[in-house]
């Protein structure tokens, strides 16, 4: 028996593929053809737009792991912090001198100092740090009303940036050399951190980021509806639309920057090898310290995007975790990967929200289910690099 | 790190004073004593048979929840520590273990004693299940593997079977009761938990002296190696996380029996990340690693941040205006927490419990130890 077994083995597992295919056809079939064809179009749609924003997620987690080999589990409070930093500076409320200025030194401190303190000794670095510090909370105070959107762009970049460098500085460097166990916790305590951070600050209202509300003065409809092409009504909400078109756009802008600048260029060679880029003369902590800001200012875009979308609340870590099932799905170090696994998982949150209506199925199930499915057939996903291991 | 070290002076002339727990008398009554002082403790309280003030009541009720914390992480220190295989899911094993023992007391009728293995057994299954895919992968593709079960399994326990455990809404767990004797009071809950804790302890102590819990610490070492020296790897990883999860349904279902009510809010994924913060505050891999953990968590979240908050509610105003002092209180938990976990990853990886053992041995060496 044994033999027959493994001699057929390929037949077998083919069989057997063949049957759980089948019997996924029987199961679904006729609750796919109980829907009416508008029904499963707009889902279709909802699905592709959602799935933008847990794109843009998803790079951003696929650009610290290839960068530093970290998974960053923190990402959902980044995006957070970077959604309410903006919100902060986009609302019309007067922006502080103080804070504005702490925010500004801080992040101007921490980026000349990525390769460590000495930086400061030197009365030039001081100069300029000193400076950018003071122009930068100039430009923030001063901004009359009307220029809320130049304030908060600028205001959430230096945010973002912030938190990015001091994690990587505070929590990651000391560790480095540490097993993944100590990495992966390491993060988990970034987000708690955070947390309290946002929550501090914040506190724990939902807080509306009305950033597309200028849409409907230019023409655009909201939301746009299609009546005539199927048997129902379309509906497709603009603030989803946009969002997802700006998400594309930048996961495009990143992708081009790692592809055509000299320092991404410079990051794709340290995520090779990190030997080889120090042999080369490559600053290996500097860069760590930029893929971590990138990914960070990238949270922070997919945090606003999505809080215009719907709303800056606690729901976004549980939206970023989601996203880690899109990250394997395409494969961990592969940035086209991070494009396809986000639309896939988008897809099958919306069909499921469909197909079994009434227990949040989608949002809270199927993108785990399609973890486990990928973990138990293709664990190094669509594209990534399969892992060759050593004693 | 040789916990077992000795006096100077002391040999062993016999193999069971080699394979003994305690190796000297002294070592055998200060074990022994303390057992009996813990179990004397509820005596002493205001609603004690003799009515003494001596121990505040709040105690009880603070020992209860650390030592039922302490299974649950012991059961992540076999699987983390020993077996090396990282769960982010074991609140959700925690859960099942809770639920499960519910629904047996409610639905089949049955007393606490028989729900409590019975539950165990049914976690310890669960967990096999999601166990499943270390067979394939390992290191960061089984962490997401435990992430996805701490979320399918609360989605399960909410919507599919909301019949059974009404939902998001709390469900009520009959009191406990032995010939007669009800279990209702928090003093009386004390003599169910805590002897349970302390042969749950002695147990893994001893699973992990076993041929069983070499073989997990070689997977954790180098899995590729064990696998060369004729472990079978697979079969080891399974049963750590049946013993895990085992250990989890325990203190679920304890949980369960001792608040009398249960619901879906306390197992989420911030008392995974909580469960694991203890391991590692505690220190993982060390027998003793979840006791110091859950104590220093524990004192930390019921002792200190009330102490602190009332200065903190006097500086915040004058020093930072744009905070709002009703925010410090709930957010101040996380940022402590997050704090100390990370002080814990980068000053003192091991944890507690290794300063612990520095500590015991150089005071068993002496005077021949070398003050550290």
């Amino acid at each position: 028996m044994t033999k027959v077994l493994r001699d057929n083995q390929k037949l077998f597992t083919w069989l057997i593929w063949g049957l759980v295919i089948v019997g996924a056809l029987l199961w679904f079939g006729p609750i796919i053809g109980a829907q009416r064809s508008y029904r499963l179009v707009q889902s279709t749609i909802t699905g592709v737009l959602v799935g933008g924003v847990y794109a843009l997620i998803a790079l951003g987690i696929v650009v610290i792991n290839k960068a530093s080999g970290v998974f960053n589990f923190a990402h959902g409070w980044m995006m957070l912090a970077g959604g309410l930093i903006f919100y902060s500076f986009f609302s019309a409320v007067p922006i502080s001198p103080v804070a504005a200025g702490a925010l500004s030194f801080f992040t101007v401190i921490m980026a000349l100092t990525t390769n460590g303190w000495r930086a400061l000794r030197e009365p030039r670095t001081l100069l300029i740090a000193i400076g950018a510090s003071v122009v930068l909370t100039v430009v923030l105070s001063i901004l009359p009303t009307g220029w809320e959107m130049i304030r908060a762009i600028i205001g959430a970049g230096l945010g973002a940036v912030l938190v990015g460098l001091v994690a990587e500085r505070f929590a990651i460097r000391p560790l480095i050399g540490q097993p993944l166990f100590a990495m992966v916790l390491m993060t988990l305590a970034l987000s708690e951190l955070l947390h309290g951070f946002t929550q501090l600050i914040w506190g724990s209202v939902e807080l509306p980021l009305s950033l597309f509300a200028g849409l409907s003065q230019i023409g655009i409809p909201s939301p746009i509806r299609i009546t005539d092409v199927l048997d129902g009504p379309l509906i497709i909400r603009t603030e989803l639309l946009v969002a997802f078109a700006l998400s594309i756009a930048a996961f495009g802008a990143f992708v081009a920057f790692f592809r055509f600048t000299s320092v991404g260029l410079a990051m794709r060679a340290t995520a090779e090898n990190q030997k080889l880029g120090q042999a080369v003369g490559l600053r290996v902590r500097a860069i760590l310290a930029v893929a971590w800001a990138i990914a960070s200012l990238l949270g922070g875009v997919a945090g606003i995007l999505q809080g215009a979308a719907t709303s800056l609340s606690l729901n976004m870590p549980l939206l970023a975790l989601r996203a880690f099932p899109a990250v394997l799905l395409g494969g961990l170090e592969s940035i086209p990967g991070a494009l396809i696994g986000g639309l896939a998982i988008g897809l099958v949150q919306e069909w499921a929200n469909l197909l079994f209506p009434g227990s949040q199925a989608g949002t809270e199930l199927a993108p785990y289910v399609v973890l486990m499915i990928v973990l138990v057939i293709r664990p190094d996903g669509l594209f990534g690099q399969k892992r060759i291991e050593r004693i | 790190m040789s916990a077992n070290i000795r006096p100077s002076g002391v040999f062993d002339v016999k193999y069971a004073q080699d394979i003994s727990l305690n190796r000297t008398t002294s070592d055998r009554w200060i074990a022994n004593g303390l057992f009996v002082l813990l179990l004397l403790i509820p005596l002493f309280t205001i609603e004690g048979p003799f009515g003494i003030n001596l121990i505040p009541q709040l105690w009880i009720g603070t020992i209860v929840r650390i030592s039922i914390f302490v299974i649950a992480v012991q059961g992540l220190n076999i699987l983390i520590g020993y077996t090396g295989q990282i769960s982010l899911g074991h609140a959700a094993f925690m859960a099942v273990g809770a639920y499960s023992s519910a629904i047996f007391a409610r639905e089949f009728g049955m007393s606490f004693w028989v729900a409590l293995p019975l539950s165990a057994i049914f976690t310890g299954i669960v967990g096999l299940i999601f166990g499943l895919p270390s067979l394939r992968v390992k290191g960061f593709y089984l962490a997401m593997a435990t992430l996805a079960a701490q979320f399918i399994i609360p989605w399960l326990l909410r919507y599919p079977l909301e019949g059974l455990t009404n939902g998001s809404r709390p469900i009520e767990v009959p009191i406990p009761e032995l010939f007669g004797i009800s279990f209702a009071h928090e003093n009386a809950m004390y003599y169910i938990v805590i002897p349970l804790t302390v042969f749950m302890m002695l147990a893994a102590r001893n699973i992990l002296r076993t041929r069983i819990g070499r073989a997990f610490i070689s997977v954790r070492d180098n899995d590729l190696a064990a696998e060369l020296l004729g472990i079978n790897v697979f079969s080891y990883k399974l049963q750590a996380f049946f013993l895990s999860s085992l250990y989890a349904g325990v203190a679920g279902c304890l949980l369960a029996f001792e608040a009398n009510s249960l619901t879906l809010d306390s197992f989420l994924l911030d008392r995974s990340i909580e469960t694991l913060a203890m391991l590692v505050i505690g220190g993982a891999g060390f027998p003793l690693g979840p006791l110091f953990g859950v104590a220093f968590v524990n004192l930390l979240s019921q002792n200190i941040i009330p102490a602190v908050i009332p200065w903190f509610n006097s500086i915040i105003p004058t020093l930072f205006p744009f905070i709002n002092t009703v925010n410090v209180f709930a957010a101040l938990n996380p940022l402590l927490f997050g704090g100390s976990l990370m002080l814990f990853l980068i000053a003192a990886p091991r944890g507690i419990a290794h300063r612990w053992e520095i500590f015991k041995i150089s005071w068993k060496l002496r005077p021949f130890s070398q003050t550290r």
